[in-house]
Formats: structure tokens, C-alpha cells, sequence
């Protein structure tokens, strides 16, 4: 003790080193090798692999799957949105009239995530199956045709998305809504505001941290699922986590596979970063 | 002399009641009992389902009502296999995860040191990349080296993907202490060493104990990382994705089930015992 | 006789065992990969039968993992350790011949050889498959069991579906057709409907077939392109028709009583699966378990539960004797005119680079 003591400066490095030291290893360096594995070439006869500087991997990748990738971001984009005007309300509800009961209901939330994620979107499949008492009803009442289907729909997958990452949205929202006090509103009230406006001016306004935090923990994940695109739909609604891993998985084509995971992460990036610009908040890490 | 506190929480004048008040009061408790139903909605099917006897193999069309699948629940093989080794990895998991986790969180709240920016990227980076590329990335690295497929790798991608939800829990917790209670430890005589174990530690132990469940929980539902990293060893969301592909027998619900009800109690436990707390008015 | 009346013949050593078997040189635990529903399954007491008795005779345990669900996915998992040399962790996969794979496999030298002298009962191997052109001596493979793809329907929804374009485009069925997902399965029968030669397959009639599945596809018939998973499809009436595994009847009726399966007019394929012992498996204990299987008693045990073809001489009349019913399956027993319509598709056409990135980029991924 009497070193540390000593050398006090040291304490907060030995605290540091173990975890990130971990973080670098597995997290940092795996970076690396797909960074090198993304400029291989594969060799089609016996599958072995020469590193060749093939930057071609990217363009040939983009151009060969910008369906997927286009289709990654448009799906995973609703889906947020879809989350957003989903949980608000939701999220308000608890904060503003939850009372003594926020925890529980915050339960109800956070319980069904409690099953197994696979196991949820397999029940979605037996939900959404052609003759399901859901999809009976719609038909029934006209929402759907009688030769449509949900299943191995882009519209399943959308919504298998949507359901999959809502505590992500709705959480946040909940954390930064139940922080907002409700005198404030009460005082844009007194001071004639309708409950339209108060809410747009005060509440809004204060909730838009929980906003930026749930966009970014849906969407993030959101555009490299692959499973909902698997279960709920077809080879048509593939997005581009379905390539990354038939590619690393079935294919064995791991230079596409690594490069195509590098846009994925540059192109999350770049939206990320666009949207801190445009929103003005930037406080992530805290 | 009223004060502006006074004013602002003096009751607002009695609105004329209507049906348009009403229906805005109401919609949105309507709305948000809807939205816990869809919530709920697969819930409901997995667990009724767990006791559904199929015909033949497939779990897809209600037959009828059944115990069977619970008290068998491992008569399908490999599907005990694949849940022992989730637990045990899972437990491995979030120790290590943990320990590792709520040092850095302590070092990034007490302390100053260079490199504290690049410290927060690099907690934040994994839980902002796609887990595919994680475990892409990873099982390239093993790859490389090498290393054998399985157990070991799989428990080492779940603690790398752990450690910063650790850290961003911890830290959470850490940020809100009142540090007079160490003050006063220290004031009456005990080093630091002391004062941390039995100051700081245990009231920093509701943090970790949830940071450990959330990583336990995190590592038993994994599958994208892990698929990657697995080589041939079977875990239970593996299982679940292969059984996927054939026929999903009542017992991968029944297990669903088990694990939905398990974490359930022990977080209604939590918020009994957080409600119990917030009443006596024990906080720190 | 009937099937446990011959289970405990068995049992009761009613069997002849090789002599020369080392007990010494056995592994405790037989690690045996394999497709899923492909063996004998007792519902009741949720055990297979032949394994059990496998484990009497020998004191080998099996542990049986139904981890296979299509060719190419389980090897994209298995290859990256197979090609450093690595065990997989198990003693016998099962692959099929219409997938590149097995050859691929022998070729790089990541199986191993079986261990012929443990496996007199290679003698009952039916003469029409000891000479693969990819094992030509078995040296290291042995069937599993033999199958055919042709088309399924539900006769609840549609009327027969006889002919490959009946299935895809045949406006009735718009939606409710599946299609494999490999292309030693899809590939011929398209082939077949165009008139070509499913064994000889050139880029002509390769381009022939994709144009068709293209149509349909664009068209809406089809609804998925799926490996095992079809199964599942039938009972929640999502799927009506589509090209099926005949061994996966017996598998599909419970659930989908109407469930019908058929040769389509222009003919169907047969296929091989076979038995293989990876890097790090032990052959020694794989070949003592082949050479079990190969008894015509156990493997008719077997085939009673799965109504494939089963390449082991005898096993038919085994079968006759324990279960007339299944005497008269045509699935395990294919008539003459099935077996002048069925063909075993072209095995350089599964090595062809260019025809392997098109169905790739036709399947969407």
C-alpha cells in the first residue's frame, strides 16, 4: 500500500490497464485483422487467401451490394422512426402519470426483452403466419388482400426490427423525460400556453438528449441486424448483416465479408456524426 | 407575501369537465395499454405455446394443452448442453466483465489522467458498432492465431462486449455518490484502503450486482458474436437458431419461458426491494 | 415381427458381431453430427433406439447432434478449424454427394480414412454406390442413406402439382411455393423441365434454368428458397408446394395429413448422403459404429422411421418382414419407372466457379 501511496499518480493507470487492455486486444486489434483481411484475394480452387492490396474488395462490395445496403438503412430508418412515435407517448406516459408505479410499468417494458431474442422472433413468426388469427383479421377486415401474407414481407421485417430494439428507444426517452420537472410546464401553462404548445416548447425541447441517445441505440444496431431479415422474411429483404454473414459463415468469402463490415461501420459513423451536427447535442460518452 | 413556489403549485382553476377532456385525458393511458400489449403480444405466444403438444415434430399450429414439454423440457438433444454451457460461460462472463469494468469505471470518476478521451472512445466504440462486426473482427483475430473454436473464445468476446456496459453502469452510480460518507470515514481515522472496502464498495455493490446481471443476461442471450466464434460448440441461442431451421420443439419455449420468468422475479424483486428503500428513505 | 420384436433380437445379441474389436481402443463418447429428424426417434421415451442399442453392444455413449441443416452452411462453420488442422470435435458428419463438399473434403485430405477392418459388413453396401467418382474404393465414406428430390404438395390448398412449371407458374400457387437453396437440388430439376441433361450441364442450359427460376421469381411465386426449413412452412399452410426431400414426408404428414410427394414429369434427382470422419475424429470407434449400421436389421430399424433409400443390401427385406406398411413406400422402395426418372446430378457443375457466383447472386445474397 505504502507504494501506491507513493506513487499516487499510478493508480488510476493500474485501475485502467486490465479492462482496456482486454478492449484493446479483443476489440482493437480484431479490427486490424479484418482491416487486413479485407485486402486479401481469395484464391477460388482452394480457398486460401493472398494479401494483395485489393482495394477493389470495397468498390466491387458497394457496387455488388448496394441493394442490401441501401435496403439496410432505409429498413433500419423506419424502423427507428416507427420506435420513436411508438415509445414517446409511451415513455411520457410513464414519466408524467406514472406515479409511484414508473418502476413497474418500466417492467412491462423491459420484461418481454427478458426472453430470448430468437425465441421473440420466432413467436412473430408464428404470429404472422398466413393462417394466424392476426392475419385472419386483417383479412377479414380488409387491411389485407386475400392473396397477401405479412410473412417473408419487407413489411414483417420492418416490424420485427421495430419490435426487437423498442426498450432501446423507449428507455432513453423515459430516463431524459423523467427528468424534466413539471413545474416547468406547468409555468408555460400559467403563462397561457395551450397543452399542445406547452408541450412542444418545454417538454420536447428538454427530451431531445433521451431522443438523440434512443435514435442512435436503435438505429445503430438496427442496420446490422440480420435475424429479422432471416426469420420474417426472404432473400428479397436480405440487408447487408445478412451478406457480412453468409459471406463469413456459409461462403467463406471473408475479403468481401471484412470489407463490406468496414462500410457498414464507416457509413454508421457518418450518420451518427451527421446527426450530432444537426441535432447540436453531442453529449454521448457523458 | 405569496412565493413564486407558492404560485406555481397553488391548484389550477376547475375546468369545465367535457368529452373532449375526457377523451385527451384518456387517450393516452389508452394508447400506452396498447403498446404493452403489442409488447407483450409474443410473450404470450412463446409461453402458451411452451405447453402446446404438437403433431408430429412443429411447433407452429396449437394443438393441445400439455405439461409434458416442462417436465421433459430436455428431452430434445443437446438442448441441456447448450443452456449448461450459456450459464457457465455466462457466469464466467460477467465476473470477469465486472471486475474489469467497474475498475475503469472508478478510475474514469476519481481520478484525472491523460488520456481520458481516448478512454471514453474506446468504452464507447463497441457498444456502437454493429455486433456483427465484432464478431467478425474477433473470430478473424482467432483465426489468425490460430486458436481453437469454442468455449474459451466464446466466453472472451462476451466479456469484451460486456465491459463498457459494465463501466457505463458503474460510472452512472459513481457520479451520483455522496462522498461525505467517505469524508466522514476518513475523518474518523481509516485509510483509503479501508474507507473503500467498507465505505465505498458496499455502497457501490447495488451498481455492480447490476452490472453483473445485466451482463449475465447479455451473455446468455448473445447469438451474432457468438455464432461467429463458436466453431462447432453449441449454445443455447445456437441451438435456438438451428432448431429455427427444422422445427423448433416446445422445449426451446419452455426454456424461454423459464429464463423470461427468472429475470422477471429477480426485477421485480429489485424494484420491490429499491420502492421498500425509496419509503424508509435509505439513500446514499 | 415387428419392430421392437426386433430391437430386442438385437438386443439380446441376436446379431452377429464382428470378432477383432478392441474394446481398448474404443472411445467413452461417439460424437455423431447429422441432418436433423434422419434417424430412428422414439416420442415417447425421447430416445433413439438404434443408438441405445449401439451403446449396449459396445459401451460407446453417442452423442448425436442434429447440428446439420444444410451443406454449405455447416461447412462454412467447420472449414476455418478443418483447414489448420484443427479437430472439429466430432467422430462422423454426414454430407451430401450433390454438394461440392465431400469430394472438396477428401481431396484437401480433412477426412480421414475409414478402418476397413472393422467394417466386414462393408459387403452389404449396395453395388450401385461402392465407386463414387469423388471416394472410388470408399475409402473414406460410407452412405448414410439416399434420397430423392422431387416436388411436395398439400393437397388441401392445390391440386397435383406434376410438373416443374406447373410449380412455378401456375398462377394458383403464386406465393406459396418454396424452392432449395442448394444447387445440386434446384439446379437439375430445372434443368430437367427445360429438356437438358441434368448430368451433363453446360453454360447453356445452366443460363436456361436461371432464366426460368428469374421468371418465376420476378413473378411472385416464389416465396422463399429455404434449406430444411420448408418443413415447417407446410402445417401453417404458408407453403403449398415446393421441392422436397422424399425422406421428409413421413416427417411432414402428421402435421399436413393432405401432404403429397411426387417425381415431376420431367424427372427428379437421387442423391447420396454420406457418413465422414473429420480431422480429430476417431476412426477407429466411426468405422465400429459403420459397421453396426451396416447390419440389415439395424438399418432397416432406421429406415422404418425414415422413408428414405438405404443403401444396405438386405435391409429391404428386414424392413418388409417388421412393417408391411412400409413395404409398400415408394419412398423407400422407389418403383422401375421412378428410378429411370431420376438422375444424379452433374458433379462438375457443383465445382464451377461461375455457375456457383450466379446462384448466389440469383438466391440474393
Amino acid at each position: 500500500m505504502g507504494f501506491i501511496h507513493r506513487h499516487r499518480w499510478l493508480t488510476p493507470y493500474l485501475l485502467l490497464v486490465p479492462g482496456l487492455a482486454w478492449l484493446a486486444l479483443f476489440f482493437v486489434v480484431p479490427l486490424g485483422f479484418l482491416a487486413h483481411q479485407s485486402l486479401e484475394v481469395q484464391n477460388p480452387i482452394d480457398y486460401s487467401y493472398a494479401f494483395k492490396w485489393a482495394w477493389h474488395n470495397y468498390s466491387d462490395a458497394i457496387s455488388t451490394y448496394e441493394p442490401q445496403l441501401v435496403r439496410s438503412f432505409e429498413y433500419a430508418a423506419i424502423a427507428t422512426a416507427l420506435a420513436l412515435v411508438l415509445s414517446y407517448p409511451l415513455a411520457y406516459w410513464i414519466a408524467f402519470r406514472g406515479g409511484r408505479w414508473k418502476n413497474v410499468l418500466l417492467l412491462f417494458i423491459i420484461g418481454p426483452f427478458f426472453v430470448t431474442y430468437l425465441i421473440r422472433t420466432l413467436a412473430w413468426e408464428t404470429i404472422l403466419s398466413d393462417n394466424s388469427f392476426v392475419v385472419s383479421t386483417l383479412k377479414h377486415i380488409g387491411i389485407l388482400g386475400p392473396n397477401d401474407r405479412l410473412l417473408q414481407t419487407s413489411t414483417a421485417v420492418v416490424a420485427g426490427i421495430t419490435y426487437n430494439f423498442l426498450p432501446f428507444m423507449a428507455l432513453p426517452l423515459y430516463v431524459s423525460l423523467e427528468q424534466i420537472d413539471p413545474r416547468l410546464v406547468e409555468a408555460a401553462k400559467d403563462l397561457y400556453a395551450s397543452s399542445a404548445k406547452a408541450f412542444l416548447k418545454v417538454t420536447l425541447p428538454l427530451s431531445l438528449p433521451g431522443i438523440f441517445a434512443g435514435t442512435l441505440l436503435t438505429f445503430i444496431p438496427a442496420a446490422g441486424d440480420f435475424i429479422n431479415a432471416q426469420l420474417l422474411g426472404t432473400s428479397d429483404q436480405y440487408m447487408i448483416g445478412n451478406v457480412i454473414q453468409s459471406r463469413f459463415l456459409e461462403l467463406t468469402d471473408y475479403p468481401t465479408a471484412a470489407a463490406l463490415s468496414f462500410i457498414l461501420m464507416a457509413i454508421i459513423l457518418a450518420v451518427v456524426l451527421i446527426y450530432a451536427r444537426a441535432l447540436g447535442t453531442e453529449k454521448l460518452t457523458g | 407575501m405569496t412565493t413564486a413556489a407558492e404560485v406555481v403549485s397553488a391548484p389550477a382553476p376547475r375546468v369545465r369537465p367535457s368529452l373532449l377532456a375526457f377523451v385527451r385525458r384518456h387517450v393516452l393511458t389508452v394508447y400506452s395499454l396498447l403498446v404493452f400489449a403489442y409488447l407483450l403480444l409474443p410473450i404470450v405466444v412463446v409461453v402458451l405455446f411452451s405447453f402446446n403438444s404438437p403433431k408430429g415434430r412443429f411447433n407452429v399450429v396449437w394443438n393441445h394443452f400439455t405439461l409434458d414439454n416442462w417436465v421433459n423440457w430436455d428431452a430434445v438433444s443437446g438442448i441441456r448442453s447448450s443452456i449448461e454451457l450459456s450459464l457457465e460461460i455466462a457466469a464466467i462472463a460477467s465476473l470477469a466483465a465486472t471486475a474489469l469494468g467497474t475498475l475503469i469505471a472508478l478510475a474514469l470518476v476519481r481520478y484525472r489522467f491523460r488520456g481520458r478521451g481516448a478512454t471514453n472512445m474506446l468504452i464507447f466504440l463497441p457498444m456502437a458498432s454493429p455486433e456483427i462486426v465484432l464478431g467478425a473482427s474477433l473470430l478473424t483475430l482467432f483465426l489468425s492465431v490460430n486458436a481453437q473454436l469454442g468455449f474459451w473464445t466464446i466466453t472472451i468476446a462476451h466479456v469484451m462486449f460486456c465491459i463498457s456496459y459494465v463501466v457505463v453502469t458503474v460510472r452512472a452510480r459513481l457520479i451520483g455518490f455522496d462522498r461525505h460518507l467517505e469524508e466522514a470515514a476518513m475523518d474518523l481515522g481509516a485509510n483509503e484502503w479501508t474507507t473503500f472496502r467498507k465505505v465505498t464498495l458496499p455502497l457501490l455493490a447495488p451498481a455492480i450486482l447490476s452490472a453483473l446481471l445485466l451482463c449475465f443476461a447479455l451473455s446468455v442471450d448473445d447469438f451474432v458474436i457468438t455464432n461467429f466464434n463458436s466453431g462447432a460448440t453449441v449454445t443455447f441461442p445456437l441451438f435456438v437458431w438451428g432448431a429455427a431451421r427444422v422445427a423448433t420443439p416446445p422445449q426451446i419455449n419452455v426454456i424461454g419461458t423459464a429464463i423470461f420468468a427468472i429475470a422477471l422475479t429477480v426485477m421485480i424483486v429489485n424494484v420491490a426491494v429499491q420502492m421498500g428503500r425509496s419509503r424508509k428513505g435509505t439513500t446514499a | 415381427m415387428t419392430v421392437p420384436g426386433l430391437a430386442a433380437e438385437v438386443a439380446r445379441g441376436g446379431v452377429h458381431l464382428p470378432k477383432g474389436v478392441d474394446p481398448k481402443r474404443l472411445k467413452k463418447t461417439l460424437v455423431f453430427s447429422n441432418w436433423p429428424l434422419y434417424i430412428d426417434y422414439n416420442t415417447k421415451k425421447h430416445t433413439h433406439p438404434t443408438l441405445d442399442l449401439f451403446t449396449k453392444q459396445y459401451g460407446v455413449k453417442v452423442k448425436y447432434i442434429e447440428d446439420i441443416n444444410q451443406n454449405e452452411p455447416f461447412f462454412g462453420k467447420i472449414q476455418a478449424q478443418l483447414r489448420r488442422g484443427q479437430s472439429i470435435g466430432r467422430d462422423i458428419i454426414v454430407m451430401t454427394d450433390n454438394s461440392r463438399f465431400p469430394a472438396l473434403m477428401v481431396k484437401q485430405g480433412w477426412v480421414q480414412k475409414i478402418d476397413k477392418s472393422v467394417i466386414p459388413n462393408i459387403k452389404n453396401l449396395l453395388p450401385a454406390l461402392a465407386n463414387p467418382a469423388w471416394d472410388p474404393h470408399r475409402e473414406h465414406s460410407l452412405p448414410w442413406q439416399s434420397g430423392m428430390t422431387g416436388i411436395g404438395y398439400n393437397a388441401k390448398y392445390t391440386k397435383p402439382v406434376t410438373t416443374v412449371d406447373q410449380l412455378l407458374f401456375d398462377k394458383k400457387l403464386k406465393g406459396k411455393v418454396t424452392l432449395l437453396d442448394s444447387i445440386g437440388d434446384t439446379l437439375p430439376l430445372i434443368v430437367l423441365s427445360n429438356g437438358d441433361d441434368p448430368t451433363k450441364i453446360d453454360d447453356a442450359a445452366f443460363n436456361r434454368a436461371l432464366k426460368k427460376i428469374e421468371k418465376a421469381k420476378k413473378a411472385g411465386q416464389i416465396r422463399k428458397f429455404t434449406g430444411n426449413d420448408y418443413i415447417a412452412m407446410f402445417p401453417t399452410g404458408d407453403v403449398w408446394a415446393g421441392f422436397v426431400w422424399s425422406g421428409d414426408m413421413p416427417q411432414i404428414t402428421p402435421s399436413t395429413p393432405k401432404a403429397r410427394w411426387l417425381i415431376p414429369k420431367s424427372g427428379g434427382t437421387i442423391w447420396t448422403d454420406n457418413m465422414l470422419i473429420p480431422t480429430g475424429g476417431d476412426s477407429y470407434t466411426a468405422s465400429v459404429y459403420m459397421n453396426f449400421y451396416y447390419q440389415p436389421k439395424i438399418a432397416a430399424l432406421v429406415e422404418d422411421a425414415i422413408f428414405y433409400v438405404c443403401p444396405v443390401k438386405g435391409a429391404g427385406e428386414q424392413i418388409k418382414k417388421i412393417d408391411p406398411a412400409a413395404a409398400k413406400s415408394r419412398l423407400i422402395f422407389p418403383t422401375k419407372e421412378m428410378l429411370k426418372k431420376i438422375y444424379v446430378v452433374d458433379p462438375k457443375a457443383l465445382f464451377n466457379p461461375d455457375f456457383q457466383v450466379k446462384w448466389q447472386a440469383m438466391l440474393g445474397a
